[in-house]
């Protein structure tokens, strides 16, 4: 760090109240995650990837084309990222100290910048690392090749942090280039000659597999872009806006408060985009009857914000195909449903405002005309409607493939169960205090567990009913259950509405 | 209209509101004044059907209070705190949706266009919610509620946020609703707004 911010991060450090006790208590935390999740989750991971099934994966034909598109994904993604938190960013105190005064951005951002490339250079070395290990263990390819394929990952990360960088200071660009990014690289996948003079091509040039050693050209390639990558970070920097920095800073602050206070529902809603177009076309049109009008309101209303929508309805499609695939697989396919579970119910939020408006009505003063339960009901027609088309579409498309029909009932029971879920989430309210209560057991305070489970209980049941809807017509009774249990809650949190 | 016998308010040991027994006619607008923490806004919950008392009887037209009694959510309308606005419709729009949820909706739009007028927010009509400042958020919260027929109307410092001359407007728009054979009870701190409305004035003072 440069000398001069120093005075002001050492103000602001000064204002944490942390004590040496508060310091070792999270080191033997860390320790205990680390021992307790990563370690086992670590081999799992390692067991999984040398394994059969995942050495079969990682030896397909189209692994090598599969790594090049994941990497454009990942950039794309980056660059997406950046537009809503940027790795330049500071506490907002901290940010307008700093920002405000005559010290280059270069200066002020250098930490964060460098913390969150470390990060992202970590994770895709990981990847890559964890990927040629597994394949060299197998014998699949060589150490050297393990080695340079991990290089590449390392790689591949100095360029994802430059352009999440670059979507931070060019978010206008940043999306049709993200969009351009995946759809070339989509494009490219059946062309060799796209593969050879493409960044992610290149990537998949380096793919450890076989006894060819990585074009040297390919890898020579990917450190030119790294270092055009860091080259151009000064740059990019010097182009950040105060004024969206701060609001950047300002939204991941409030976000990072509620999720640190199990809020995940608060802390979602920060990043929940406003609506800014179909502002002239009439959202309520009554004389057909108040059940189409709110439909109709609905549906106008979900499409103001459109790119939320259209992601919304992309991950949909993508959680009835995983869905039907998991039903069809010979083997157990819980693990996809629960995944496919997870994605629906994500994919759910921009055609619940409805619902969660609804929610804040009944637990108001009366606003509408009509009952809370009529209201709610009315809200819920339109997701209905949408989520069970798109995901029976999903199904029918697996069914047809599979010559097998039951991904179409299972279909049918995630979507209603997950609106009911939905319905559940929006009814849910605030911390009950009783969680709050400390009780003493040999193993510690049990109560801390129940708080994180009581806030991401959606995320839980939203996994338990895909992966009941998976065995829906093997074991009917597991997909019942399920649905009670959500219902049963849905019922409960109505009775207790403020 | 409304009959307050001996209502009162308590919690863990602390009095939120001490009793308090008032009956308020048709055509009469009530303003309830006091200090912070006298048990105004908790008056005004209780009337509203949005808190129990822990004491005492309210009637409205003879009836309980009962805020899911199809009767009741006519008879009263009630703003404390501002309500629950949907983030994907504009102004216009909101305004619309919950008239046409009380009035034949062929009446709706004219119900709807007549209250953004009265308060001054047809030039806002397109615009969502969070492109509203302060004061225009309180005028739109206040604009929910009146697009909509009622007897009773219950309204907790609707001065909040507001300029004079939007103060000026509010105030206008309750004397018209009183005028019109409504009853008014109003929590404020606003001496302007209290004489412009009020025909009779309740003072409550912090429980000891």
């Amino acid at each position: 760090m440069s000398p001069r911010p120093r005075p002001a991060v050492a103000i602001w450090r000064a204002r944490s109240t942390t004590t040496t006790g508060d310091r070792l208590y999270l080191g033997y935390l860390l320790v205990a995650v680390a021992g307790v999740v990563v370690a086992p989750l670590a081999r799992a991971l390692w067991q999984g990837l040398t394994g059969a099934e995942g050495i079969a994966a990682l030896t397909t034909s189209t692994a090598p084309a599969s790594a090049g598109l994941i990497v454009a994904a990942v950039w794309a993604a980056a660059l997406l990222l950046g537009r809503e938190r940027g790795p330049a960013l500071l506490p907002p105190f901290l940010l307008h100290a700093l920002a405000t005064s005559d010290l280059p951005y270069r200066v002020v951002f250098r930490g964060p910048l460098l913390r969150c490339g470390a990060l992202v250079v970590a994770i895709c070395t990981g990847a890559a690392g964890l990927t040629g290990a597994s394949l060299a263990h197998r014998g699949f390819a060589s150490a050297e090749q393990a080695v340079v394929f991990t290089i590449v990952g390392a790689l591949v990360g100095v360029v994802a942090t430059a352009a999440w960088l670059a979507g931070q200071t060019h978010p206008r660009v940043a999306l049709p280039v993200a969009i351009g990014v995946v759809a070339l690289a989509s494009g490219g996948l059946s062309s060799p000659a796209l593969q050879a003079s493409t960044p992610w091509g290149w990537v998949g040039l380096a793919y450890p597999l076989g006894t060819a050693p990585p074009p040297p050209g390919a890898l020579a390639g990917l450190v030119a872009l790294a270092l055009v990558a860091v080259a151009v970070v000064p740059a990019l920097l010097s182009r950040l806006r105060p004024a969206e920095t701060a609001v950047q800073a300002a939204r991941w602050q409030a976000a990072t408060s509620s999720a640190l206070g199990t809020e995940f529902g608060a802390a979602a809603t920060v990043y929940r985009k406003a609506p800014h177009v179909g502002r002239r076309v009439r959202a309520v049109r009554p004389g057909h009857g108040l059940g189409v009008a709110f439909f109709v309101r609905d549906a106008i209303g979900a499409a103001r914000t459109p790119g939320r929508l259209v992601v919304g309805l992309i991950a949909l499609g993508v959680g009835g195909l995983l869905l039907g695939y998991a039903v069809v697989s010979p083997g157990p396919g819980w693990l996809l449903g629960a995944a496919a579970g997870l994605i629906v119910f994500a994919a759910t939020g921009p055609l619940t405002d409805g619902i969660r408006h609804a929610a804040a009505v009944a637990a108001d003063v009366p606003l509408y005309g009509i009952g809370d339960g009529r209201l709610l009901v009315s809200h819920s027609m339109l997701p209905l409607a949408v989520v069970v088309l798109v995901l029976v579409s999903a199904a029918v498309v697996v069914s047809l493939s599979a010559a097998n029909g039951a991904p179409i009932l299972s279909a049918m029971a995630l979507g209603v169960t997950t609106l009911l879920l939905r319905v559940g989430q929006a009814l849910k309210g605030p911390l009950p205090p009783v969680l709050l209560t400390p009780i003493s057991s040999p193993m510690g305070d049990p109560m801390a567990a129940v708080r994180v489970l009581w806030a991401l209980d959606g995320l839980l049941f939203a996994a338990v009913i895909g992966a009941a809807a998976t065995v829906g017509l093997d074991a009917p009774l597991a997909l019942l259950a399920a649905a009670g249990l959500v219902a049963g809650v849905v019922a409960q949190r109505w009775r207790h509405r403020a | 209209m409304i009959d307050a016998d001996g209502v009162a308010v308590a919690t863990g040991g602390s009095t939120l509101l001490p009793p308090v027994s008032v009956v308020v006619g048709p055509g009469e607008a009530l303003v309830v004044r006091g200090g912070n923490g006298a048990g105004k806004t908790t008056l005004l919950r209780v009337l509203a059907g949005s808190r129990r008392p822990t004491s005492g009887v309210v009637r409205i037209d003879g009836d309980a209070v009962d805020p899911r009694d199809r009767g009741f959510r006519r008879r009263v309308a009630s703003m404390i705190g501002l309500p629950p606005m949907a983030p994907d419709l504009t102004v216009a729009d909101h305004v619309l949706l919950v008239a046409a949820t009380w009035v034949d909706e062929s009446t709706a739009g004219s119900l709807a266009g007549s209250v953004l007028a009265e308060l001054g927010l047809s030039a806002l009509g397109r615009r969502f919610p969070h492109e509203l400042s302060s004061g225009q958020t309180q005028l739109f919260g206040l604009a929910l509620v009146l697009a909509r027929p009622f007897d009773v109307l219950i309204v907790d410092e609707p001065e909040q946020r507001l300029d004079p001359e939007h103060l000026e407007v509010v105030g206008r728009a309750l004397r018209a609703r009183r005028d019109g054979g409504a009853t008014l009870v109003v929590a404020t701190h606003s001496r302007p707004l209290a004489e412009a409305i009020g025909d009779r004035f309740l003072q409550l003072d912090p429980a000891a």
